[in-house]
């Protein structure tokens, strides 16, 4: 390497109670490059940047950090800042009710006459950094009123603020939709121009690539890959993610389509504020034994309050109505939904997808309890079994039956979750986003599990917000913009460029009958 | 094994404690002595054991001391309205049942938080004892009724024996059927039982019902006990009962606690107010140390589960 690193990590071997996170982790960054860190859930990503923050201090961990060649030694994040080190977390730490000057200078206001604050030169400074990052905001607009891309670049003013050498980003993209982080990644590159180094942390290869000029790729807290962007074929980046070869990212089985099994009918979901607003207009679907249904359509675009509101989930008019093999079900809250088949994976499973306080084992048997037990009186022996069924043969990966939940990766704890439905009487799931924040070798284990469940005849619906893996998963499909199902049409018609144009509302005339 | 489990914070201390005072005054650990604290902290432990319940599903009740009055007062009054004891017993079990109910009932259908509901039932049922007995106790009672209280099995006083047997039934639903699990689930995140199709609504207005119950049995024994239906007993038991909870590690935020680290707790605030009677400390200091008590366990507690 001819050119001068800034960043060393050389060695870095970090245990928590006699398990080894990283070990012998070598890093390094280049004066004006973006560098990619990848890798799946619990590789090792997120300490290695503690480590580098000084949020696990030195002397907690071996191996040696140098910076511009001298070795450095961080004990807080305050020693890592002072060498100009900034993190932005995936989480963003604004306060939403304070002003974006009032955000920039928190805990370091600008003062004048010993006791007053001065704004007008705070303001005059925050100005300058909406500017560099792009936004066209004043100062004094309240945090709350702007959008979550927005925010993210007001955190990174926030960090401009201390004239940073490098800058950390942890999934920065996470929240924002795909125009917004074009923007961010073109930020990126400008304050490269500038001189200002940084490690991009990402599970969208598709940014990774777009961005970065050298790509590291951890697995199970090791260094596997550290490569040219340019040179590194994407396929093989995903493989020396996972560890494995992938034949086949979205193994689809053709299977007959048997017949109806859901059918749900004329939703109408009031909006929660505004009582004149619908969220979902009378929309409804209907899906077949062996079917994957795919509903498409932007984040608000009622797609969640929709199938929520199916499931039993979600208050609507009360006008929807529900058919399971072509029998009419009243359906008046989630029990009534399960007894008659259907099982939903929500959105977000740490909100209410799984029970932290509960086990591995007691989140599988969560919706079957009847089945584990004789008599009201839960069998162990029973559960145990039922668990230990799920953890074979989805692969789900877990100190034990009994560990606790948190102790496992996004995508095992989603398996879980599935777990869950599958252990019920199943004849529809529906699935919301089943692989956000899941990692990658835990998605084709989501995929091939749906495939193989519509091969035993359950019908699915699944939404999701990422196009390759709904086209590639389901055999039909239903748009909705604005609550309404504007679009519908069968793989065979099926393009990313088909449903965006119907989810932004492009081509209205195209809507189907 | 037993070390790692939730309920163990409050065993070494109470080890401790129990040895220490007892090797100070000998006294301390004669029988009478021991079955005197075990008296005493069975009433405790039954009315505990149902807001243990209540906490676990991640709700509070504070109606319990008032509870303890009405089923003191209803029993009573139905003794001495020659009603024979044992349908004298059930129709005050009975009162705090519905109660409970009637608060869960409110918890669920208005929408209203835990703490106001219950509070509000802590000042309604303790008016209507005072309106209905004029303040004045009730007593004598008759003998058979005063017989559970004053009398003992080989030694064991009957109100040890039914607290032991409550306790076991409580711990076995909790650890072991359906509903207890959904105590559990419904208390560690509502929303995620909900959608697994748990019955959240009867769970909740089921343990309030529940945990009525226990207080107004706490109630009644209390009364038999004593001979006399006292208007203004039970002051402040409510908090006696969450603060053994806590001690034994029952979770404030719901989802974690058990049947046995209530008892612990339990055992250790009758052990620290009698050991400190024992030890000639005087009586003014014991709210104080029991109040200390509470917060550094419950620190310990956080302190241990941010290391893990």
């Amino acid at each position: 390497m001819a050119a001068a690193a800034l960043l060393e990590m050389r060695g870095i071997t970090k245990r928590f109670s006699g398990v080894t996170v990283l070990e012998d982790v070598s890093v390094s960054l280049m004066e004006g490059e973006i560098l990619s860190l990848v890798g799946e859930n619990g590789a090792g990503k997120s300490t290695l940047m503690r480590i580098l923050s000084g949020s696990h201090p030195y002397g907690s961990f071996d191996g040696e950090i140098r910076v511009r060649n001298a070795p450095r030694s961080f004990h807080t994040p305050k020693d890592a800042h002072e060498v100009g080190i900034r993190m932005i977390y995936q989480e963003l730490s604004l306060h939403q009710d304070l002003s974006i000057a009032e955000n920039i200078f928190l805990g370091r206001l600008q003062q004048k006459k010993k006791w007053l604050a001065n704004w007008s030169g705070m303001h005059g400074s925050t100005a300058g950094l909406l500017e560099r990052v792009g936004l066209k905001q004043s100062p004094q607009t309240v945090l709350r009123t702007l959008n979550a891309g927005q925010q993210q670049l007001v955190a990174i003013a926030k960090a401009l603020a201390h004239d940073p050498r490098i800058l950390v980003l942890d999934e920065p993209s996470a929240a924002l939709t795909e125009e917004e982080t074009n923007r961010l990644l073109e930020l990126l590159k400008s304050l490269k121009a500038h001189g200002i180094s940084c490690i991009y942390i990402s599970h969208k290869l598709k940014e990774v690539y777009s961005v970065s000029d050298r790509i590291t790729v951890l697995r199970d807290g090791r260094v596997v890959a550290q490569r040219e962007a340019s040179s590194y074929p994407s396929q093989q980046l995903v493989e020396d993610m996972i560890g494995r070869k992938i034949e086949n990212m979205y193994p689809k089985l053709s299977v007959p389509i048997g017949a109806e099994v859901l059918r749900a009918e004329h939703f109408t979901v009031q909006h929660p504020q505004a009582h004149a607003k619908n969220v979902v207009t009378d929309a409804g679907f209907t899906v077949r034994r062996g079917e994957i249904l795919g509903i498409a359509g932007l984040v608000g675009s009622g797609r969640s309050e929709f199938v929520n509101a199916v499931f039993g989930a979600q208050e609507h008019d009360g006008r929807g109505k529900v058919f399971v093999e072509g029998r009419p079900v009243d359906i008046r809250g989630p029990r009534d939904a399960i007894r008659a088949g259907i099982g939903l994976v929500t959105e977000d499973r740490k909100a209410n997808g799984f029970i932290r306080t509960l086990d591995v084992a007691q989140n599988v048997s969560l919706a079957s309890l009847r089945a584990v037990s004789s008599h009201a009186v839960i069998v162990r022996s029973k559960e145990e079994a039922l668990a230990q069924r799920f953890m074979s043969s989805l692969k789900i990966k877990a100190p034990g039956l009994r560990a606790e939940i948190l102790a496992l990766s996004g995508g095992n704890q989603q398996k879980v979750v599935l777990s869950k439905w599958l252990a019920t009487q199943l004849k529809v799931l529906i699935l919301d986003e089943p692989t956000r924040g899941v990692d990658v070798g835990a998605k084709v284990d989501i995929y091939g599990l749906m495939a193989e469940l519509a091969r035993q005849g359950v019908g699915i619906v699944m939404i999701s917000s990422e196009l390759p893996e709904l086209l590639a998963m389901c055999d039909r499909f239903i748009t909705l913009a604005e609550g309404r199902i504007v679009d519908e049409f069968a793989k065979s018609d099926a393009s990313a460029g088909r449903i965006m144009s119907a989810a932004t509302g492009v081509h209205k005339e195209r809507k189907t009958a | 094994m037993l070390l790692a489990r939730r309920e163990a914070g409050v065993l070494l201390p109470l080890v401790f404690l129990f040895v220490t005072v007892g090797s100070i005054n000998s006294a301390f650990f004669g029988v009478d002595n021991l079955i005197n604290m075990l008296r005493a902290a069975s009433f405790t432990f039954i009315a505990a054991i149902g807001t243990t319940m209540v906490l676990i599903a991640a709700g509070l009740d504070l109606s319990v001391g008032s509870l303890v009055a009405l089923g003191s007062y209803t029993t009573a009054l139905a003794l001495t309205s020659s009603i024979p004891v044992p349908l004298a017993v059930l129709i005050g079990m009975l009162t705090g049942g519905a109660v409970g109910m009637a608060s869960g009932g409110i918890i669920v259908a208005f929408r209203i938080p835990p703490f106001i509901t219950t509070l509000g039932m802590l000042y309604m049922v303790r008016g209507v004892v005072l309106i209905a007995s004029k303040g004045v106790p009730i007593y004598p009672l008759p003998d058979a009724f005063n017989a559970i209280g004053q009398s003992a099995l080989q030694g064991i006083p009957y109100i040890v024996i039914i607290a032991a047997g409550l306790g076991l039934a409580a711990e076995f639903m909790l650890r072991c059927t359906i509903f207890g699990r959904a105590i559990y689930a419904v208390g560690g995140n509502e929303e995620t039982a909900r959608l697994s199709g748990i019955a959240v609504d009867k769970v909740k207005i089921s343990i309030y019902a529940v945990a009525g119950c226990l207080a107004t049995i706490t109630g009644l024994l209390q009364a038999s006990r004593l001979g006399s239906a006292q208007p203004s007993i039970g002051n402040g038991f409510e908090l006696q009962a969450i603060a053994a909870a806590i001690i034994g590690g029952t979770s404030l935020f719901g989802g974690a606690g058990t049947i046995l680290g209530t008892l612990l707790g339990t055992i250790f605030m009758t052990v620290m107010t009698s050991g400190m009677s024992f030890l000639r400390v005087s009586a003014y200091w014991q709210q104080l140390v029991i109040g200390a008590i509470i917060v550094v366990s419950v620190g310990l507690d956080q302190f241990r589960r941010r290391r893990l």
